[in-house]
């Protein structure tokens, strides 16, 4: 689904990522984890399509496609979805409006019909409930006074609806409470499927007990250092980052 | 005045005078009617009243020359099929409406039945002839209660033929909205119409009126809508007034409204532009008395080569006075807005509130804003406040909309909407917000 290889990025001249490389196959979580400044939401964002990032070597093929040709939006319609850290606010636009342009966005660039509006309404509601999102929520300005809590299930909501190909979640659990994170577990759990993958950044094992993830990578100064299944996360949250940081340090090999 | 200013000036008063003198020779003994009677003292201001020009503070953005350059003729009615006046329309909107084709009133597609029978909706020219309403209206054209009329408004009365009289007894609400559709349906001669409300509200009367301005796109030549209203809104009574002002792109648009407000009255202004090559609006609230509440919602869209300028003045003379107003803009490609809105509290107007703001979007390099909010207060125990920003669309909420699938230009147009949907967000009429909406939806999508 997802080929990453040897990907190499500079933000303001500066190497961030320094040769990256991961092969995700449908239907696979795959969690990213690792210190602050290892890198982990500078791969999210070149996967999203952010432009201050300077790819400066490797490939990413999404679904035989080379990902880095496609523009943001394209990525949207071609089955990426990024939920992010901190979703913007936008006042004067209804979060309702907007799941309509974007699911009908999306549709269209799919090939598929618009959904005439009672359906839209219908697929929306169903949708917010399985969230357990009050539908008044819809009628307020998008993620404007949301709590962080909040902004993460609007988040969820969104990717419901978008129904990706592949979903990743850029600490989506940073600052949450247990009963937030619990609904953005549950959402992810009930979207897992065998045509669907995940990618699942997160700075916190916590998050990992509630979405068991196939494979556990750990990022430390732009390169995947280790890689494992759900034992890995539990063995960084038993002994924190610095064996690793030594392993590093002493050229120990990575796998 | 330069010299060559001056030339052009003459050369267009002569040219208005000529046009005056011919419309005299057809009044066939109807020369001492009071409305021609009141043309000609109009006509005589006019010669004596320059045009404003950029010298002018006032005017500094607005070359009036351009706006007076060609050589206009009065508009003639033409016969336009009833699909062409529905196209016009508001969808769905349940209102007494009054059709004027290139400025002359269509009694065939207008809908004036079933108002209260205590009102009167009568022409000027039919209302002058009656005891009861000649003074109040004399009242409103002579006042000149803190503002010296300009020549535009001298211009208007001068050649105004189909302007309309409001009567509004006390206590009476009128239930629908009026609305006023003027369509400009012109060629390849310049064109120029003078629409006229005149309105008298009396004490707790409540009336909504709708402007409506559209001119057909295939025109050659430019025409001239050069309005002039005058609305007194008594004690304790209600005066909705909407404005819609889509003309085509080579139009140009003059709009000047005076309101005059007694005790405990509300003025609400919505005022929608989206339309013509120049436009330049004042519109002035004066307070009369205590407690009045005016409110200026104003929003403007303006994209090629458009000018947009909006001039507003609030009058404050008497204590306890409260007025609101915010304008909202965007201009995108070479087009040009001008904000100038002067907010005056005297000494004696204690207890004020007066708030005053102005937003724009500036979408590209090329496009300019000029935004100048003034408060001026003399008393000491008030509430005022007027601000300015100037910015431009966020590109992370871009980022955001098409990460979720949208096209660039969709992001765009859905953050330039919500933008301006603020001031929509005031209008109390639904249907016209979403005529508002669906107008303005088309701008962003590049129609003309």
């Amino acid at each position: 689904m997802l080929s990453i290889k040897d990907l190499k990025v500079d933000i303001e001249d500066k190497a961030i990522l320094q040769g990256i490389s991961l092969d995700i196959k449908p239907g696979e979580v795959h969690a990213i984890m690792g210190p602050n400044g290892s890198g982990k939401s500078t791969l999210a964002n070149v996967l999203s399509g952010r432009e201050e990032y300077e790819v400066t070597g490797g490939d990413v093929s999404f679904l035989g496609e080379d990902l880095l040709e496609l523009e943001v939006d394209e990525r949207a319609q071609a089955g990426i979805f990024m939920a992010f850290q901190y979703p913007v606010e936008i006042p004067g636009v209804t979060t309702a409006t907007f799941l309509k342009s974007a699911v009908n966005a999306v549709r269209e660039a799919r090939g598929l019909e618009e959904l005439k509006p009672v359906e839209m309404l219908r697929l929306i509601r169903q949708k917010a409930d399985m969230l357990g999102i009050d539908h008044k929520f819809l009628q307020r300005s998008l993620n404007e006074g949301f709590s962080g809590g909040e902004k993460k299930r609007n988040e969820m909501l969104q990717m419901a609806l978008l129904e990706p190909k592949l979903a990743i979640l850029d600490e989506t659990d940073s600052g949450l409470d247990i009963d937030a994170l619990k609904i953005v577990s549950d959402a992810v759990n009930q979207l897992r499927q065998d045509d669907r993958s995940f990618i699942v950044v997160t700075h916190y094992q916590r998050l990992l007990n509630y979405i068991v993830p196939d494979y556990v990578h750990v990022l430390y100064n732009g390169r995947i250092v280790k890689s494992g299944d759900k034992n890995l996360a539990l063995e960084l949250e038993e002994k924190g980052y610095d064996w690793i940081k030594e392993e590093v340090a002493a050229g120990i090999p990575s796998l | 005045m330069s010299t060559a200013l001056l030339e052009q000036q003459s050369e267009t008063v002569m040219h208005f005078q000529q046009l005056f003198q011919e419309k005299e020779q057809k009044l066939n003994g109807q020369a001492n009617a009071p409305l021609p009677r009141l043309q000609r003292l109009a006509m005589e201001r006019l010669a004596e009243t320059p045009f404003p020009t950029r010298r002018n503070e006032d005017w500094k953005y607005t070359a009036t020359t351009r706006i007076l350059a060609p050589a206009y003729a009065a508009g003639q009615e033409v016969d336009l099929a009833a699909e062409q006046v529905k196209a016009a329309n508001i969808v769905c909107l349940d209102a007494y409406v009054l059709v004027f084709v290139n400025g002359v009133y269509s009694a065939k597609h207008s809908q004036i039945y079933g108002m209260p029978p205590e009102m009167t909706l009568w022409p000027v020219k039919d209302a002058l002839k009656d005891d009861r309403f000649r003074p109040l209206i004399e009242a409103q054209l002579f006042h000149e209660e803190n503002q010296v009329h300009n020549a535009f408004e001298h211009l208007n009365m001068a050649f105004a033929e189909h302007g309309q009289f409001i009567h509004v007894p006390k206590n009476v609400v009128v239930d629908k909205p009026i609305h006023f559709l003027y369509i400009s349906e012109t060629e390849d001669q310049p064109v120029f119409t003078h629409p006229q409300i005149i309105i008298s509200l009396e004490r707790s009367a409540e009336l909504t009126i709708i402007e409506h301005f559209t001119g057909t796109v295939n025109a050659e030549a430019p025409y001239f809508t050069n309005v002039a209203n005058r609305f007194h809104v008594a004690e304790n009574a209600n005066l909705k007034h909407y404005r819609i002002q889509d003309e085509n792109m080579k139009a140009f648009h003059v709009n000047n409204t005076r309101v005059r407000q007694d005790r405990v009255s509300t003025y609400s202004g919505y005022l929608v532009d989206l339309g013509s090559r120049i436009v330049r609006n004042n519109l002035g609230a004066v307070l009369l008395d205590e407690s009045t509440n005016t409110n200026f919602y104003g929003m403007y869209f303006g994209r090629g080569e458009q000018h947009i300028d909006n001039q507003t003045f609030i009058d404050h003379a008497f204590p306890h006075c409260e007025s609101n107003e915010l304008y909202k803009g965007i201009v995108n490609d070479k087009a040009s807005a001008v904000f100038n809105g002067k907010v005056l509290v005297r000494q004696d107007a204690q207890k004020t509130n007066a708030y005053q703001q102005n937003s724009s979007l500036v979408l590209s390099p090329k496009a300019v804003v000029d935004s100048k909010p003034q408060l001026e207060i003399f008393a000491d125990d008030v509430k005022c406040s007027h601000g300015a920003t100037i910015g431009q669309l966020d590109e992370n909420s871009v980022f955001y909309l098409r990460s979720r699938g949208l096209s660039d230009q969709q992001a765009r147009a859905l953050l330039q909407h919500a933008f301006l949907k603020e001031v929509l967000d005031f209008m109390p009429e639904e249907k016209v917000i979403n005529a508002s909406e669906e107008l303005i939806t088309k701008k962003f999508q590049g129609e003309f």
